[in-house]
C-alpha cells in the first residue's frame, strides 16, 4: 500500500518535471555538459539565498507577507524621534470619534455637523496656542512645517519683494528652509547664509552686522534636527525687534512640546509647528502668524479663505484634533519627559564613553538632550548603520538619508569630511525605556569594535601613526 | 465642590488604570503608560489638600477611560514584538534554566 502511493507520488513528480522543462522559459537552464560542482561562496548566507526555480520564469516571486506570522518577526528598536514620533495612543483616541461618527466639514456654518467639528478644530487650536504663549486667532493649521516655512519664508518675502529685498538665515536649517531661499535668490533676492559657531550656534554680532536696512526676514531654527542645538532665541527676537520691519521666523518643529517656547517673551513673528514631531499625526502643522502687530503675508495657496485666507482649503478635522491633543498633552507633561529624556541621554553617553573610545559629541552640550549626535572616529556610519539591523536609528536627517553624502550641518559646524561620515544621531523620546538604551548601548559597543578591529585606518592609530600626517595619494 | 475621593475609590482606580496600561500590546505604550500611572498615583497619595486631590482623581477618572480605550486599539493592531522584549524573554529563559539546574544539583546532593 504505502510503496504503491509513493510510486504513485513519484511518477506524477516525474510528469510535472517534464511539463516543466517542455514550456517554454525566460531563462533557459544550462546542460549538464556545462555544470560543475563549485564550492559555495564564503558570504553564503541560509536566509537570503535565493534559487530560481522554473515555475518563475525567470521573475522574482515574493513571497507575500502574512499578517499572521508575527510571531518570529521582530521589530527594531526605535530610536529616531527626530525624524518622526509615534503617535500617542492618547492622541489617537482624541482623534477616532472625528474619523468614525463626527465626520462634519468645520467650515459648514449650517448643521450641527459642522459646528462640533468647528469647536473641535477651534479647542484644539486654543491647546496649539496655549503651548507658545500664544493667542488662538494666531494659529494657523497646515500640512505641517514644510509648508509652514515655505508659507512665512516666500510668503513674507514676496509681499515685502518691492522694497525689501533681503533674508538671513543660517547654514544648518532644515532643507525645505534652505530650498525656500534658493527658489527666492532664482527670483532676484539676496539671501544671506549665517555660518555657526564649533557649537553650532551662531554669532549674535554676526546676525547683528549682517542685517541691512532692506533686511526683511531673518529665519533660524529653534533646535537643530541632528544635532539638538538650540539657538537662543530670545536674543535673537531682541536684535530682530530692535530694527524696524524685520521680521522674525523660527522653525520649531523640532522644539515645540520639548522645550518651553513663549513667543511674546521672544519676539517671534512667525513660527512653524509640525504635528508629527510631538506625538501627534503626520500631515498636519501649524504656522504661529502674529496679528499685533501684524505681519502681512502672501498667501500660497489661494482660494474659499479659510484660516484668515492665508491657507485655503477645507481643515482636516481628525488631524487638527490630533495636533491639537499631542499639544495639549505636551504641555502637561514637558516637565516629567525633559527629566526622563535627560536621563536617558545622559545613561547612553555616559555608557558608550564607558566602553568606547574615540567618540566624539557633535552640537552644543547644552542642546537639547532628546538628539545626540555622536560621531565615532575610524568608522563608517552608513556602515554601522546597516550592521546594527536591530536598532532603527540614523546618521543624519531622514530627508537625506537616501544619499551617502556627509551631513551638511555637521561640516558647518566644521566636523571633519571624516567624522562628518562617521556620526550617528541618536533620537530618545517619551516612550524610550531603559532597557532599550542598554540593549543599544551593547549592540553600538560590540559593532563599533568589530568595524573597527576590520579597519586599517584603527590599526594605524592603535601603532601610534598621525593618520593626518599620511599623504594618501601616493599609491 | 465634589467631596474628596475616598482612599479605597483611588484605590480601585489605581488598580484599574494599571490594569489597562498593562494590556498594551506595543512594549513602548505599555511600560510608558504604567510608569505614569505609577508616578501619577504616588503624587495622589503625597497629596494632602482635598481640593486638590479631587481635581487629580477627577483628571485620572478621565484618563482611565482614554487608556482603556487605547490599549483596545492597540491590541487590534498588534505589531511583531521589539528586539529588546525578546532579549528580555531569552534571558529570562537562561535564568529559569539555571534556576532548575540548581534545584536539580540540590537534590542530588540530598
Amino acid at each position: 500500500m504505502l510503496a504503491r502511493v509513493s510510486r504513485n507520488v513519484a511518477r506524477r513528480a516525474n510528469v510535472t518535471r517534464s511539463l516543466c522543462g517542455a514550456r517554454r522559459t525566460f531563462v533557459q537552464p544550462s546542460g549538464a555538459d556545462r555544470a560543475s560542482v563549485v564550492d559555495v561562496p564564503s558570504t553564503y548566507q541560509e536566509d537570503n539565498h535565493f534559487a530560481p526555480r522554473p515555475d518563475m520564469l525567470g521573475f522574482k516571486l515574493e513571497a507575500p507577507q502574512r499578517n499572521g506570522s508575527t510571531a518570529e518577526q521582530v521589530r527594531p528598536i526605535y530610536l529616531d524621534m527626530q525624524a518622526t514620533t509615534p503617535v500617542d495612543p492618547r492622541v489617537l483616541d482624541a482623534m477616532l470619534p472625528y474619523l468614525t461618527d463626527q465626520y462634519g466639514n468645520p467650515h459648514s456654518r449650517t448643521h450641527a455637523y459642522g459646528w462640533e467639528a468647528e469647536k473641535a478644530v477651534e479647542d484644539a487650536r486654543k491647546n496649539v496656542a496655549d503651548i507658545i504663549g500664544a493667542d488662538s486667532k494666531d494659529i494657523v493649521f497646515t500640512s505641517g512645517a514644510t509648508e509652514t516655512n515655505n508659507m512665512a519664508i516666500k510668503g513674507v518675502a514676496r509681499f515685502h519683494k518691492e522694497k525689501k529685498k533681503h533674508i538671513i538665515t543660517t547654514q544648518t536649517e532644515h532643507k525645505c528652509v534652505l530650498d525656500s531661499c534658493r527658489k527666492l535668490s532664482e527670483e532676484g533676492l539676496d539671501i544671506t547664509y549665517l555660518p555657526v559657531q564649533k557649537n553650532g550656534i551662531i554669532d549674535l554680532a554676526e546676525l547683528e552686522a549682517a542685517i541691512r536696512p532692506d533686511t526683511s526676514l531673518i529665519s533660524i531654527m529653534a533646535v537643530n534636527n541632528e544635532t539638538g542645538v538650540i539657538q537662543p532665541l530670545k536674543e535673537i527676537g531682541a536684535i530682530a525687534r530692535k530694527h524696524r520691519g524685520v521680521y522674525f521666523h523660527t522653525d520649531a518643529a523640532q522644539a515645540v512640546g520639548k522645550i518651553p517656547l513663549d513667543v511674546n517673551e521672544m519676539n517671534i513673528d512667525l513660527m512653524s509647528i509640525s504635528g508629527h514631531k510631538l506625538y501627534g499625526p503626520k500631515g498636519i502643522g501649524a504656522a504661529y502668524v502674529r496679528r499685533r502687530p501684524r505681519v502681512r503675508l502672501e498667501p500660497i495657496l489661494s482660494g474659499g479663505g479659510q484660516e484668515r485666507g492665508l491657507r485655503s482649503g477645507t481643515l482636516a478635522t481628525a488631524l487638527v484634533v490630533g495636533i491639537g491633543e499631542a499639544s495639549r498633552i505636551a504641555k502637561l507633561e514637558m516637565a516629567r519627559d525633559h527629566a526622563r529624556v535627560k536621563d536617558l541621554s545622559d545613561r547612553l553617553i555616559s555608557k558608550i564613553n564607558e566602553q568606547v573610545e574615540h567618540v566624539v559629541r557633535n552640537g552644543d552640550l547644552k542642546g537639547y538632550p532628546g538628539c545626540v549626535n555622536l560621531s565615532f572616529a575610524y568608522v563608517e556610519g552608513e556602515s554601522l548603520l546597516m550592521a546594527l539591523k536591530d536598532i532603527a536609528l540614523s546618521s543624519g536627517s531622514a530627508c537625506t538619508s537616501a544619499s551617502l553624502e556627509p551631513s551638511y550641518v555637521l561640516r558647518a559646524l566644521g566636523a571633519a569630511e571624516d567624522m562628518a561620515h562617521s556620526s550617528l544621531r541618536f533620537g530618545i523620546g517619551r516612550f524610550t525605556t531603559e532597557a532599550e538604551i542598554d540593549f543599544v548601548v551593547d549592540k553600538i559597543v560590540a559593532t563599533v569594535n568589530r568595524l573597527r578591529e576590520m579597519s586599517p585606518l584603527w590599526e594605524m592609530v592603535q601603532e601610534g601613526i598621525d593618520l593626518s600626517t599620511i599623504n594618501w595619494s601616493q599609491h | 465642590m465634589a467631596p474628596p475621593p475616598t482612599s479605597q475609590a483611588i484605590k480601585s482606580l489605581y488598580h484599574n488604570m494599571l490594569r489597562s496600561s498593562q494590556s498594551f500590546s506595543s512594549y513602548n505604550f505599555r511600560e510608558y503608560f504604567i510608569r505614569r500611572t505609577k508616578d501619577s498615583f504616588r503624587e495622589m497619595q503625597a497629596e494632602s489638600d482635598p481640593t486638590r486631590l479631587s481635581t487629580l482623581y477627577a483628571a485620572a477618572q478621565r484618563e482611565s477611560g482614554v487608556i482603556r480605550r487605547s490599549a483596545i486599539v492597540n491590541q487590534l493592531y498588534r505589531g511583531p514584538k521589539l528586539a529588546v522584549e525578546l532579549q528580555d524573554k531569552e534571558v529570562e529563559a537562561r535564568e529559569m534554566e539555571g534556576h532548575a539546574l540548581e534545584t536539580g544539583l540540590e537534590r542530588g546532593n540530598n
